[in-house]
């Protein structure tokens, strides 16, 4: 069953963008990190807290009831909040709420936030399920990449240092994000040093700390009332989120359920895997670049090492991945993630991306998978 | 001196080990682990799986040596492997060797990993190159 898209009965808009960079964990209140990002956010799109119709807050670590002690700190308005949890992708799933709730006509304009801080574990409820196996403690999630890694390289021939140059390429981007987490340039050497996991090196792995992302979402309608700019409001046309079908026995369910996000996206907005100027995708480690390319179909499977060592994925390259460093170097801080990507892409789309710009950019996706497994899709266009 | 798997559902200790899992009754989907709940493919509840014993043998489709690990255990380095068996399911465990690469044929065997003050001892399924 396919719908007619939601977005395109009402045409929903990214107005405003706002982070606080990702950091190790420190001392800062969750509360002072998302203020920062919606503060920025408000400023950015030239709307009031008082124009705020509606607020969803992803976020998967920081426990229940967050989102109404640091809102209200910018005016106790009494408007509905919700908590969003989808693992990795809540700051996506918020963004998708938000998109949602704006194409419904329940409101005009609304924020999809993303905070988190890291806790000792991850806390995820899959290890609760009292399903007991084999590998249990033994398996983390950059070992469950490791093995994709030897599955991947050993089918296509791929070498350590070819998935490594993935990492030097988003090390790079990243050096020129201010809101990055990893901010320096690094060599292949360095990057092949520190053995993690299988060929995963550390700097192949994501670093989590703490952050903030917020974007403010707006109807037509909205963007009239309040005066907003026009040429600095970038359009959602599709939102798709799936969760992990049953797959053939040993087929990798990361990329099989990306390749079935990807396609029900672009079907949505009526697009091609050409299409894409710039991708943000869930590159936690190295090697899922590789994959999850593949899998949405910006290259055909086992071409994707090639076409990241001829630069076709750096920013100036025919689709730029990870711009912003993605989460190798951005970061990874859980919630804020998924609406870090979307915030990026909008700033590549309005051609404020300062040294990391990708040139004519019009169209851009953001790619989130969780545990558990959920996979979410973004396309932007410059309208 | 008495012997316990790590995981007594999953295991049959007998020589070669048997890993044991669920065939559903309803749609004959053969999947590991034994499962509690209902069968992933066509809904049944899971009083209508039956255990289905999967030999322990199978070829390598993918091989990591972890080095660094959250956890007290297994001890550094250790190496994984998930291995596709011969009765279909693929699953993921420890290997011993380092000559176990993509596409080996493996087998498995029970190793000793603990023995409590009663003197019983833990034992867990790993894998080896067929012998
Ligand atoms: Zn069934």
């Amino acid at each position: 069953m396919t719908a007619p898209s939601f977005l395109s009965t009402r045409p929903v808009f990214i107005v405003g963008i706002g982070l606080h960079r990702y950091q190790r964990r420190s001392d800062q209140t969750y509360v002072s990190l998302g203020l920062t990002a919606v503060r920025e956010a408000l400023t950015d799109a030239g709307v009031n807290w008082t124009d705020v119709d509606a607020a969803y807050t992803g976020t998967a670590l920081l426990g229940m009831g967050a989102s109404r002690i640091m809102l209200s700190r910018l005016g106790a308005t009494g408007i509905p909040m919700t908590q969003v949890e989808n693992a990795s992708a809540s700051g996506s799933s918020s963004v998708a709420q938000a998109c949602l709730e704006v194409a419904s006509g329940r409101s005009d304009v609304v924020v999809a936030l993303g905070v988190d801080k890291p806790r000792g574990g991850l806390g995820a409820a899959p290890g609760e399920a009292g399903i007991p196996n084999l590998e249990a403690g033994s398996i983390v999630p950059f070992t469950h990449f490791a093995l994709l890694a030897s599955e991947y390289m050993n089918l296509h021939a791929v070498t350590d240092e070819q998935v490594a140059k993935v990492a030097v390429k988003n090390h790079r981007n990243g050096s020129q994000n201010p809101f990055a987490q990893r901010q320096k340039v690094r060599t292949l050497d360095e990057v092949l040093a520190e053995p993690i996991s299988g060929s995963l090196t550390r700097l192949q792995c994501c670093p989590v700390g703490e952050g903030a992302a917020a974007v403010i979402i707006a109807s037509e309608d909205g963007i009239d009332r309040l005066g907003i700019d026009r040429s600095r409001a970038m359009q959602v046309v599709a939102s798709a989120t799936k969760t992990e079908a049953l797959y053939a026995e040993g087929v990798g369910i990361d990329a099989a359920l990306t390749a079935e996000t990807g396609t029900a996206a672009f079907e949505e907005a009526g697009l091609e895997p050409s299409d894409l100027d710039v991708l943000e995708v869930h590159d936690a480690f190295a090697i899922e670049e590789l994959l999850y390319a593949e899998a949405l179909g910006l290259c055909k499977p086992g071409e994707a090492a090639t076409r990241v060592e001829s630069g076709d994925f750096d920013i100036g390259g025919s689709c730029a991945f990870s711009p912003s460093g993605g989460l190798l170097a951005m970061g990874h801080p859980i919630g804020p993630t998924g609406v870090g990507q979307i915030a990026e892409v909008v700033r590549q789309l309005r051609g404020e991306a300062g040294p990391r710009q990708q040139p004519n950019a019009r169209v851009g996706m953001a790619h989130m998978v969780g545990i558990g497994a959920v996979c979410v899709v973004h396309i932007l266009r410059k309208p | 001196m008495t012997t316990e798997a790590r995981h007594p559902h999953l295991l049959k200790l007998v020589d070669p080990p048997i890993i044991v899992g669920h065939r559903c009754i309803s749609c004959e989907r053969i999947a590991f682990p034994p499962d509690p709940y209902g069968c992933e493919k066509c809904g049944s509840p899971s009083d209508n799986f039956e255990n289905w014993d999967l030999e322990a043998r199978g070829s390598v489709r993918a091989v990591a040596t972890v080095h660094r690990h959250h956890r007290p255990a297994p001890i550094t380095p250790f190496t994984v492997a998930v291995i596709e068996l011969v009765g279909g399911p693929v699953v993921k465990a420890i290997v011993e060797g380092d000559d176990v690469v993509v596409g080996s044929s493996v087998e498995g065997f029970l190793a000793p990993e603990d023995k409590d003050d009663a003197g019983k001892v833990i034992v867990d399924l790993r894998f080896r190159i067929t012998q």
